[in-house]
């Protein structure tokens, strides 16, 4: 292959070709670090709940009557959901599962004070709570109708807590914690009855967002929420169901809101969704400059050398050998662009790791970078590739 | 053998139709050195622009070393001309890019020779012109008269049976065309069959024959004679 003579003539167009080889290097740096940045929105995005979201929903009731009386509204109301058919369990709740909102605490492994506190994201639900989340022990037992008691300040730490296997793992480095007594900062105890699979809590950007901790205390004032777990498919038909049962003209309270458990994780992951959009927009954008720089550098020099593409006609060359001549014209291009693009990614991503506490950049992502900015390359000089191969032999003898 | 009989060669644009060649019959035989001369726009160039394979034309026959050039396809046309023609062009037509040696590789890059096999060959037809020198010049670096022998050089390197030169020595001063023609003739010599266009009548009389154009067509040719007396 003629790639010595094709790069002494490269050098001798250095500026175009220097512009065009950093533009491909900049594409390279950005679009490896965007795919990269991406790739972690969505595998956030696409982490499973744990829980069986789909089928969830919520409703809010606020009372706002002199003689509302909130523990047997809540016994109603539950009894009320309970009852409606399709409904496979009903309990009130402290907080929305991935909704941004929640409550949190410290647990420790003994009562020693120095002992490490771990952070967990506390759910204070009833008897139904684990079932109207879909979520399942893998040990231990659920809490007992006789155990729940109501929220208040002299209960905030209960008798008995189940936590999830993260959270387990967190403060004994173990899953088989069931019968260990946990810690409250203050030195409050609970056993561990019960030990359930993964799930998230309340925040999606949390560091342990699956440090998940159930307590086993009933709502009550005037603002309750309900956590309803339906059979598949029946989810929006009993959301306005729900809705109705529990809305009874002149009993001194009203449905504020009924959500599904979707809408929460759905709003929670919007700012990732948005960010991966702008930034696929942001790699299209460079990709396609790219490519319009490729072809326009490319009909420079295939038109700054239609003299010499004539001559090289006349003198033997065939139409193949003049596409063939720009291609490896604009592999070396590429070559170049790309490799100075490699080091450039990592030197961003250090950058970016420094400034945004992100993790390095994956290899692979710059690879797939190569090989589509050498395939972008290849696929944008084609046309002006053809185009020099149609110059006619006879340009040799008409030009001057 | 170059042989073609009643070649007709029509270009169009949208307004007219030049009928550069009209039945143009021409045999030129192995081993001659024809110059082709006549006024401007009679056809020269586009008498040599067929001969050379670098356009196609519209009817009669064109046979070169008994090879039908009708029916070849543009790829065989493109073999044909690196394997058996080699072409001078007024302007030199030199590859700026590329230094002197690699200008003469280009031909024989295409042909698909081994790098051994074209240094042999460049450093042969340098040797020739008398510019082994110079190899690493580039043509900006060279005076018109290098210039054209590197491309004689370039012309010779495939070792081709035809040199097809269009006033080769139309950009040069009395002295380099001169020495021009003295390379040309010498290469003759050698067996290499030469067809010139030329203005030149000094350079013409060398010619072993004239062929004189003339609206499309050759009007007359004279063996060792001059092309005035031709005209006359
Ligand atoms: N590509 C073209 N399209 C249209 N007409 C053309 C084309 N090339 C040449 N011609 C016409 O064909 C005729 C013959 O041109 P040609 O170049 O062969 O003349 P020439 O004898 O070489 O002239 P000169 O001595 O000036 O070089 C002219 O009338 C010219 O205008
Ligand atoms: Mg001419």
């Amino acid at each position: 292959m003629e790639i010595r003579p094709i790069l002494s003539a490269m050098m001798r167009n250095r500026s175009g070709v220097l512009l065009v080889g950093l533009q491909i290097a900049i594409t390279l740096a950005v679009a490896a670090n965007a795919a990269f940045i991406i790739q972690q929105r969505l595998e956030k995005i696409g982490r499973p709940s744990g829980v069986d979201a789909a089928n969830m929903f919520y409703v809010y009731s606020y009372g706002y009557s002199p003689s509302y009386d909130s523990k047997p509204t809540l016994a109603a109301d539950l009894d009320t959901l309970r009852r409606l058919p399709g409904v496979l369990a009903a309990s009130s709740t402290n907080g929305m599962l991935l909704s941004g909102g929640g409550s949190a605490n410290s647990y420790q492994a003994s009562a020693n004070t120095k002992a490490p506190q771990i952070p967990g994201n506390y759910f204070e639900i009833g008897e139904q709570g684990l079932n109207a989340l879909g979520v399942k022990l893998v040990a231990g037992r659920n809490f007992r109708a006789d155990e729940l008691t109501y929220s208040g300040l002299d209960n905030l730490f209960p008798k008995q807590i189940i936590v999830t296997r993260t959270m387990a793992k967190a403060l004994f480095g173990d899953e088989r914690v069931v019968g260990r007594l946990v810690y409250s900062p203050t030195g409050d105890a609970a056993e561990i009855i019960g030990v359930t699979q993964n799930m998230m809590g309340s925040w999606v950007d949390n560091r342990h967002p699956e440090n998940v901790v159930f307590h086993p205390i009933l709502q009550r004032g005037a603002r309750l929420t309900y956590m309803v777990r339906t059979e598949p498919g029946r989810r929006d038909e009993l959301m306005a169901r729900a809705e109705k049962a529990l809305s009874k003209p002149g009993d001194g309270r009203f449905v504020v809101w009924v959500h599904s458990q979707e809408h929460y994780i759905k709003n929670s992951y919007r700012s990732d969704r948005r960010m991966v959009v702008f930034l696929w927009t942001m790699i299209c954008l460079m990709v396609g400059v790219t490519a319009l720089g490729i072809v326009g550098l490319a009909t420079f020099l295939v038109n700054a050398r239609r003299k010499q593409i004539g001559t090289r006609r006349a003198i033997g060359a065939r139409r193949i050998d003049i596409v063939r001549y720009f291609m490896v014209e604009n592999g070396l291009l590429t070559a170049f662009g790309v490799i100075a693009g490699a080091g450039l990614s990592f030197l961003f991503s250090y950058w970016l790791s420094n400034m945004f506490a992100l993790p390095p950049l994956k290899l692979r992502f710059v690879l797939w970078g190569i090989a589509a900015l050498l395939l972008l390359g290849q696929m944008a000089v084609f046309i002006p590739a053809r185009r020099a191969a149609a110059v006619p032999p006879a340009l040799a003898t008409r030009t001057v | 053998m170059l042989e073609m009989q009643n070649v007709v060669k029509i270009y169009r644009t949208d307004l007219i139709e030049t009928h550069a060649l009209r039945d143009f019959n021409l045999r030129v035989a192995d081993g001659e050195f024809v110059a082709v001369t006549g006024p401007s726009g009679s056809g020269k160039t586009t008498f040599l622009n067929v001969a050379g394979l670098l356009e196609g034309f519209e009817s009669g026959s064109y046979r070169l070393d008994g090879k039908n050039i009708g029916e070849l396809d543009d790829d065989a046309r493109s073999r044909t001309r690196n394997q058996k023609i080699g072409f001078i062009f007024q302007s030199f037509n030199l590859i700026p890019d590329l230094d002197v040696f690699d200008n003469i590789d280009v031909p024989l890059r295409y042909r698909g020779f081994n790098a051994a096999e074209r240094r042999r060959r460049i450093e042969r037809v340098l040797e020739l012109v008398g510019l082994a020198s110079r190899a690493r010049h580039v043509p900006s670096q060279l005076s018109g008269g290098q210039q054209q022998r590197v491309a004689i050089a370039r012309a010779l390197a495939g070792e081709p049976r035809f040199l097809l030169a269009d006033e080769p020595t139309g950009n040069l001063d009395s002295l380099m065309a001169r020495q021009i023609m003295d390379l040309l003739e010498e290469i003759n010599s050698r067996g290499t069959t030469i067809i010139m266009v030329t203005h030149d009548p000094e350079l013409a009389n060398r010619a072993h024959r004239n062929v004189h154009v003339m609206d499309g067509q050759v009007t007359d040719f004279h063996a060792f004679e001059s092309p005035l007396a031709a005209a006359v």
